[in-house]
């Protein structure tokens, strides 16, 4: 195993732990802790059959496919839990349903199931970035810290933890195409370990955000 | 082969710029979004808030006029009847001493009319505190009556212009305009230096105006407006859901006291 794919399998231990512990703690987590656990429960599962098919060589993408639509679906619903009564809930579901369609007919049409669908991907992180940085945005204001929205602490380390991926994931993804043109193989690979590294900076945030949380 | 390059990075380059447009877009609309929803929640905070406060002053006056009805019964009921006894007690010792000799006798009249003079005053401090003809008349009644003492003085002279069909009022209404009244008639016998009272109450819609004019110095500028009297004034017609406006009418004094929802 060279060093780059070492790095690669590595990456995936924080999902599973992270994963594994949000199982652990769900019964005692809050609302909108739980409706973020089930993304890292479906993180956990898929990245762990999309290593398995890595390992038997097989293609992984159709994985992928369906883990940008549904996990999107999640972290949307995760951020209507938080904003509750701040957001009108018809932007997040409109914005929901407008995802859906884009990713069903990319994958129909233009990047299909057995193609890496970069599209979705860099529409899924801007859509993240813009409701994470309104998010922190939000969080500033007196009057949603006087509201005592439950365990700010943690969805403040897990909204971090959203924005740092989705910002560095969408540099890569959108300057993808141009490396894999312009650069060499060993270059591109460079570019998913640094993938992974902010892989693993996520979830390690998002399990920094769940060991903060408020015990009940 | 290096313009090449360069123009393939620039038309990588340029969408990026759309992308992180959209990004900046899509952060300051939903911000506005959240801005607006977060007034809205200022605003409802500010009015629970102010309907708090009214709550806490409407049950403070509450508390202060039960206080003051149990202390004003307690003086008539209690105090009262126990100096009507000393004062029989000695009317009695008074005809007895007629008969017995003279020489006590100049003392027990002293007495006696001292003790009714005690009595005269717990009867105006006992109706101050609470009158008892504003619960079993009513307020324009009570006013009249008040009215009819003050004039009687020669000093002032107050008049009552009650709408025909003004309502009889709830006793929190009623009791509350008459501090309200009282305390501005007290003003105006205190500072204004007036010889005529006007007093008009009106009923239209539900909504109770009250207009209360004198003919004298009125208020002068950024002098009495802040006064403990008018604040509780204010206070007052606050915990009855009104409000008042005063100032002067010319150089009159002026007060306009609305009061909706009597119902």
């Amino acid at each position: 195993m060279t060093l780059t794919k070492f790095i690669i399998v590595l990456s995936h231990i924080p999902i599973f732990i992270t994963a594994l512990y949000a199982a652990f703690l769900y019964r005692s987590l809050g609302k909108a802790l739980k409706r973020f656990s089930l993304f890292l429960f479906l993180s956990g599962i898929i990245q762990g059959i999309s290593l398995a098919f890595w390992f038997l060589n097989k293609n992984n993408f159709p994985l992928l496919h369906i883990y940008i639509a549904i996990g999107f679906c999640i972290l949307a619903w995760f951020y209507k839990t938080v904003l509750k009564g701040f957001i009108n809930p018809k932007i997040i579901n409109i914005t929901i349903v407008i995802f859906l369609l884009f990713t069903l007919v990319n994958s129909l049409f233009f990047q299909t199931i057995f193609t890496f669908n970069s599209y979705a991907l860099v529409l899924e992180c801007i859509l993240i970035i813009i409701l994470s940085l309104s998010t922190y945005i939000f969080f500033i204001n007196d009057i949603a810290m006087e509201s005592r929205i439950e365990n700010i602490t943690s969805i403040n380390w897990i909204n971090s933890g959203l924005f740092i991926y989705n910002t560095s994931s969408l540099v890569i993804f959108y300057f993808g195409d141009y490396f894999t043109r312009h650069f060499p193989e060993y270059i591109n690979r460079y570019t998913w370990v640094l993938h992974s590294f902010f892989s693993m900076v996520m979830y390690t945030f998002f399990y920094i955000g769940l060991w903060k949380r408020r015990r009940r | 082969m290096e313009t090449s390059s360069q123009i393939s990075l620039l038309t990588a380059l340029l969408p990026l710029i759309g992308v992180i447009f959209i990004i900046a877009v899509g952060v300051v609309i939903l911000n506005q979004h959240f801005q607006k929803n977060l007034y809205r929640q200022k605003l409802q905070q500010e009015e629970i808030k102010n309907r708090h406060q009214q709550e806490l002053l409407t049950s403070s006056i509450l508390v202060q006029e039960q206080e003051r009805k149990r202390i004003a019964q307690d003086i008539h009921d209690e105090l009262g009847a126990l100096l009507s006894i000393s004062r029989m007690h000695l009317v009695q010792l008074e005809e007895k001493e007629i008969n017995q000799g003279p020489h006590i006798l100049p003392a027990l009249q002293n007495i006696r009319s001292l003790t009714e003079k005690a009595l005269g005053s717990m009867r105006k401090i006992s109706h101050e505190l609470m009158p008892p003809q504003l619960e079993t008349f009513g307020l324009i009644k009570t006013l009249e009556a008040v009215a009819g003492h003050a004039n009687k003085t020669g000093n002032i002279a107050i008049c009552i212009d009650a709408a025909d069909h003004f309502p009889e009022l709830s006793w929190p209404f009623r009791l509350g305009l008459y501090r309200i009244l009282m305390e501005l008639i007290n003003n105006t016998l205190k500072h204004a230096g007036a010889d005529t009272i006007n007093i008009e109450l009106n009923y239209t819609n539900g909504i109770i105006s009250c207009t209360y004019t004198d003919n004298g110095r009125g208020i002068q500028p950024g002098k009495s407006k802040n006064g403990l009297g008018l604040k509780s004034i204010e206070g007052r017609a606050s915990s009855l859901g009104g409000n008042i406006h005063i100032g002067n009418e010319g150089e009159r004094f002026r007060a306009i006291i609305t009061i909706p929802n009597i119902e």
